[in-house]
């Protein structure tokens, strides 16, 4: 067997561990990789990352559900950790960090859930902080975490103000430039989105998940 | 007059300021407004103020106060600002008499002159806690006292045999309250009664579930809603205040004080303090009436000595006289004792306080201990004994020099003594079906009534 | 019957868990239930409405069996409220099943109502949509002007008294605003005694309970949306609203779907969650009318018109709890289309077809991504109704409707949803009646529908 056909069935067999959410087989396949000497970089790219995708199209078809992409996430993390182990710390660039919420006095959670876990499934980490989240709460996160994302969902009409309140909460200490805000929902569209002063607006988790990664500059 | 709404929407827009920093800069406009208006105790130790300029001044420096600094929202961290008109506007809308309860047992409230002899307006009680079996016959006796006007809630811990926690559950313990009130006014052959509701906490949900008109409470009841130390106001009680002006019930400051050595300083910040919450309840939440006074800080860390402070008793006459002068606002006196019921001290103390209610113009209000106590922290007699007084004092034509006197003088006997509060449950001082006191308590009543009564006051 | 204080209770002391436990603990749960009572999966072959007789019984027992087995998780205290399986059956024994809503001669009683059953339905014509101020009582006016109308649901707005609603003070005013128009137009349409249901400005109690005034608001026989959350999860605003609402005479009414995807995982796990959540609406918040059924993400996102496997999964879940339960059923009839459009009809018509034929009884036609004032039209509402009794009078059963549904399908399939117009756009509101390009859009499809096999008058 060439090693490019040893490094294809290495990367396989990672990615078909998170495509069957399985973290054990996930960890040993990540663990194969680094034994066999391919590099963890492409591992991440191709195998972890393109189970994402795969994952998204599934979850699309309705052939997956919200738990696959938490098991998936669970595998993936798992796998990561072994393979980063391989790189070398200045090599590792660090995961993209999202915290995410449903704005105060609005409880809805669907949506912001099914972004949530393609944010996770698509490498980035993310925080979830539930639903009614204040204004102060998502900033003390974000600050915590050294995020490079708050994403916020609202689904009713009357709390889209909470959004911008975020903004502004976060221009009044000092930390819009730190962070790029998105937005989502219902009522939300791209003029509110503009006009609050957002950093960008999908109208579904997918779009979403583009319009956070071209706003941090990563394919 | 601005409307709520223009204040609720304030609290969104507003300037961001951290709450320390409010608070640091309270002090230092308090001290810079005591100095520019000379806001300072007389060389002549006066008991009660008889300088009507002084009155003037301490008025006008809570109106800088206000449209120089503004009032906090501690929801949203920002300032609400007002113009100088908004606030001499929005002050003349407040309203010099209020009609509470319905039928037979509606009465107005007014504010009333200084020094002079009309009826007193009466809140007995309570503003305290009871437990749940004893509710509705406590407010019974304390909605018999005939001198009532309204009556104030009260607070519990347990409800239907569950403990009150969570929200859910406030909820239902604040419908409950409501109609506790409710019975006990009833069987006090007293239904039209108004009913100031006391919060069970300050959640705005718990603050509107007892409205209902059959058995909660109706348009013609109440509900406190205080402005909070360091003149700050916060969304829960002003949502509760939107519902209300809607609903057409009245709203109560709890809090319209001064605390000497809190963040407004000495006795002129408390002063201004004093007068700027007051003001501050009627522009945010339409409080048409409070209770208040100046107080200091220090007094209420002690738990041995009781305080003795003729310098309060001249700060809350002044506070009470800018009121007067410049505003129609219906004030009741800070009234309660360190000490607990049914005992000397605490009658003497009720005294030493009920000497201001009709010098300053204020009406009577709860003489419950400050430091309450469940099922123990007052019963009729007490507030019986201080309407005696603030009645008697009228009776006898005293006037703020001779009253400076009757206080000096109860404050001598109430000097050095310790604060006690022997009984641990209203049923060990106090006949609740009989609406009496017990034998012991009554002759400890009789015994400080001579004693008042030889200080020159007409009880007849 | 378990009382709302005990569920208080057991928010507070039931044992803690983190929700994302909770969540994949409630994804096996399902699945176990499934495999336990043999839900079938969805095939092709698997009819538009539920022919197995058999299923509805073994699917009200995984929902049950959830319940008793996994509880209900409060969010606001992150605690599990566990049930006994005598509670859960003493709720489903002793509620209602019918209720008596509004005041005087515009009383009205919701019932629960049979599969294939012949009896006209209950009927809530709107809104549940945003709409401006400027707009409000006359709009309301036009729905509650519908003669079949039961009771009608309120609407959000983003303005009132030219302030912005933002803050839990303006919240709770215009709460009461909310009401106060409603009840300025259902009097304006000489049915002043019409039950109201709040909307949620927000869903702070303070705010759904503002609202409450017998003068001005919400009085006795009148309604409070207070909605079980996805996931089997309840919260303590809703709660407190709940008991309040209790104390006033106020019913309430749930949105207890489920939706395929989430963590109940494909039709065969949202089916079972679509049974547990009306039982949960009716143990934790007294909610007896529940708008029932199963969806998906992209129903509620209106990216793509939902049909199969949804129209399976909420035929099974109506008919079980019509059979096994109490629940007055409600279908909410959410188009992907805005109104003024074909799609937005045919979308209709054929939700409202399932939904009589799976005895759920008529509720709120809107876009289900809602616009300001382009959620719906009385038009939709009316036709509605004149869908439903087309079904009854062609009396259609399952197998029958099934067909029929299978073949107006076709007329959708490869439709993408389109925006539609705003209700100034293609309905005369002084005149209560629709645009002509509406109206005769509205005749092309009842033509069609007639053609199909559906008896109008």
């Amino acid at each position: 067997m060439t090693n490019e056909e040893t490094k294809k069935i290495a990367l396989d067999s990672l990615k078909d561990a998170i495509l069957n959410y399985d973290t054990e087989e996930a960890q040993k396949a990540a663990q194969a990789i680094v034994d066999q000497g391919v590099d963890p970089k492409v591992a991440i790219n191709e195998a972890v990352l393109g189970a994402s995708t795969t994952l998204h199209e599934r979850f699309e078809r309705g052939e997956c559900f919200i738990p696959h992409l938490v098991m998936a996430g669970d595998a993936m993390e798992a796998a990561g950790k072994v393979l980063e182990s391989a790189i070398p710390k200045e090599q590792i660039t660090s995961k993209k960090v999202v915290v995410i919420g449903t704005v105060e006095a609005d409880l809805h959670s669907v949506g912001k859930n099914i972004v949530a876990m393609f944010f996770r499934s698509g490498g980035f980490e993310v925080h979830d902080m539930g639903v009614n989240v204040k204004a102060g709460s998502f900033i003390s996160k974000a600050v915590d975490t050294n995020a490079d994302i708050i994403a916020l969902s609202s689904l009713l009409t009357t709390t889209r103000p909470y959004m911008r309140e975020v903004i502004e909460e976060m221009e009044s200490v000092g930390v819009r430039d730190k962070f790029k805000v998105i937005v989502g929902g219902g009522p939300i569209t791209p003029e509110w989105a503009e006009e609050i002063g957002a950093d960008g607006y999908g109208t579904d988790a997918y779009e979403g998940i583009e319009v956070a990664k071209k706003l941090l500059g990563i394919s | 007059m601005l409307s709520l709404l223009d204040i609720a929407e304030r609290t969104q827009k507003g300037p961001k300021i951290n709450e320390n920093a409010w608070n640091m800069g309270l002090f230092r406009k308090m001290n810079e407004l005591t100095e520019k208006y000379q806001l300072h105790y007389p060389k002549d130790n006066p008991v009660f103020n008889c300088d009507d300029n002084l009155a003037d001044r301490a008025f006008q420096a809570a109106v800088d106060f206000l449209v120089e600094t503004g009032i906090y929202c501690i929801s949203t961290g920002r300032i609400i600002q007002l113009t100088r008109n908004e606030v001499l506007n929005t002050i003349k809308g407040m309203p010099k008499q209020v009609t509470i309860g319905e039928g037979k047992d509606a009465r107005v409230l007014k504010q009333r002159r200084l020094e002079e002899k009309e009826e007193l307006n009466h809140c007995p009680g309570h503003h305290a806690p009871f437990t749940e079996e004893l509710a509705p016959l406590v407010v019974k006796n304390f909605a018999e006292i005939p001198t009532a006007d309204y009556i104030e809630g009260i607070n519990f811990p347990v409800v239907d045999g569950r403990e009150i926690f969570g929200l859910p559950m406030e909820v239902y313990a604040g419908k409950r309250e409501a109609t506790w009130m409710r019975q006990g006014v009833a069987k006090a052959g007293r239904p039209g009664m108004a009913i100031a509701y006391y919060p069970i906490n300050t959640r705005a949900a718990v603050m509107l579930a007892p409205i209902n008109r059959e058995v909660g409470l109706r348009p013609s009841d109440g509900i406190l809603l205080s402005v909070l130390p360091d003149v700050k106001v916060e969304q829960d009680y002003l949502t509760t205040a939107i519902v209300w002006e809607e609903y057409g019930g009245f709203k109560l400051n709890g809090n319209g004080a001064g605390y000497v050595g809190g963040f407004c300083g000495g006795l002129g910040g408390a002063i201004i303090e004093a007068i700027v919450a007051i003001l501050t309840g009627w522009i945010v939440y339409r409080d048409i009436a409070s209770w208040g006074g100046i107080f200091s800080s220090s007094a209420y860390a002690s738990s041995k000595e009781i305080p003795v402070n003729s310098t309060d008793v001249w700060a809350s006459s002044v506070w009470a006289q800018a009121l007067h002068r410049h505003t129609n606002y219906i004030i009741f006196m800070a009234t309660g004792s360190h000490s607990g019921p049914g005992c000397e001290n605490q009658l003497l103390e009720l005294a030493y306080r009920a000497i201001s209610i009709p010098i300053n113009g204020t009406n009577v209000y709860i003489s419950r201990q400050f430091r309450a106590r469940m099922n123990a922290s007052q019963s009729p007699l007490e507030q019986e004994w201080l309407y005696e007084v603030a009645a008697a004092v009228m009776h006898s034509d005293v006037n703020r020099q001779s009253a400076g006197d009757l206080v000096m003088k109860i404050g001598e006997k109430l000097r050095g003594k310790v604060i006690e509060a022997p009984y641990h449950d209203i049923r060990e001082f106090y006949d609740l079906a009989q609406h009496r006191p017990l034998p012991d308590y009554e002759k400890v009543y009789l015994k400080v009534k001579e004693e008042i009564s030889a200080l020159g006051l007409n009880f007849d | 019957m378990i009382s709302l204080l005990d569920i208080a209770e057991r928010t507070q002391k039931g044992r803690k868990m983190p929700e994302d436990a909770w969540n994949m603990s409630l994804f096996r749960k399902i699945s176990e239930l499934v495999k336990r009572y043999e839900i079938p999966n969805y095939t092709k072959d698997t009819p538009f409405l539920n022919l197995d007789d058999d299923l509805p019984e073994r699917a009200f027992h995984a929902g049950v069996d959830l319940l008793v087995e996994h509880g209900v998780y409060c969010i606001t205290t992150g605690r599990v409220v566990e049930l006994s399986r005598d509670e859960v059956l003493g709720v489903v024994r002793e509620s209602p099943k019918e209720i008596l809503v509004g005041t005087g001669k515009d009383a009205r009683v919701m019932k629960q109502r049979k599969v294939e059953g012949k009896e006209p339905l209950n009927f809530c014509p709107g809104h549940h949509t945003p709409f401006t101020q400027d707009l409000a009582p006359i709009v309301v006016k036009n729905f509650a002007q519908i003669p079949r109308t039961d009771f009608i649901e309120g609407f959000n707005f983003t303005e009132v008294d030219g302030h912005e609603i933002f803050g839990a003070p303006i919240e709770a005013y215009a709460s009461r605003r909310q009401v106060s128009w409603m009840r300025e137009g259902v009097r304006k349409a000489g049915r002043p005694g019409l039950s109201i249901v709040l909307y949620p400005i927000t869903t702070r109690a303070e705010v759904l309970t503002a609202a409450i005034d017998p003068v001005d608001g919400l009085r006795s026989g009148d309604g409070i949306l207070t909605s079980v959350l996805p996931d089997e999860k309840i919260e303590h605003d809703l709660l407190a609203t709940a008991i309040a609402g209790e104390d006033c005479g106020l019913w309430r009414i749930s949105g207890s779907f489920s939706m395929v995807g989430g963590f109940c995982g494909g039709a065969d796990g949202a089916i079972v969650e679509g049974i547990a959540k009306p039982l949960t609406a009716m143990i934790c918040y007294r909610a007896f009318v529940n708008y029932t059924g199963v969806e998906n993400v992209s129903t509620v996102s209106a990216l793509s018109i939902p049909l199969q496997p949804l129209n399976w999964a909420r035929s099974v879940v109506n008919q079980t709890l019509n059979r096994f339960t109490n629940t007055i059923c409600m279908a909410w009839i959410i188009p992907t289309s805005g109104p003024g459009t074909e799609s937005n009809l045919l979308e209709v018509a054929f939700r409202t077809i399932e939904a009589t034929i799976n005895g759920a009884n008529l509720y709120a036609p809107r876009h289900s991504r809602a616009r300001m004032n382009a959620g719906q039209t009385p038009v939709e509402a009316e036709f509605m109704v004149e869908v439903s009794d087309a079904t009854l009078a062609a009396g259609l059963d399952r197998q029958r409707g099934g067909e029929l549904l299978s073949r107006l399908t076709q007329k959708l399939e490869g439709r993408q949803p389109e925006p539609g117009f705003t209700i100034q756009e293609c309905y005369d509101l002084v005149n209560h009646r629709p645009s002509p390009d509406y109206e005769r859009i509205h005749q092309q499809v009842k033509e069609q529908l007639t053609e199909l096999g559906l008896v109008f008058p």
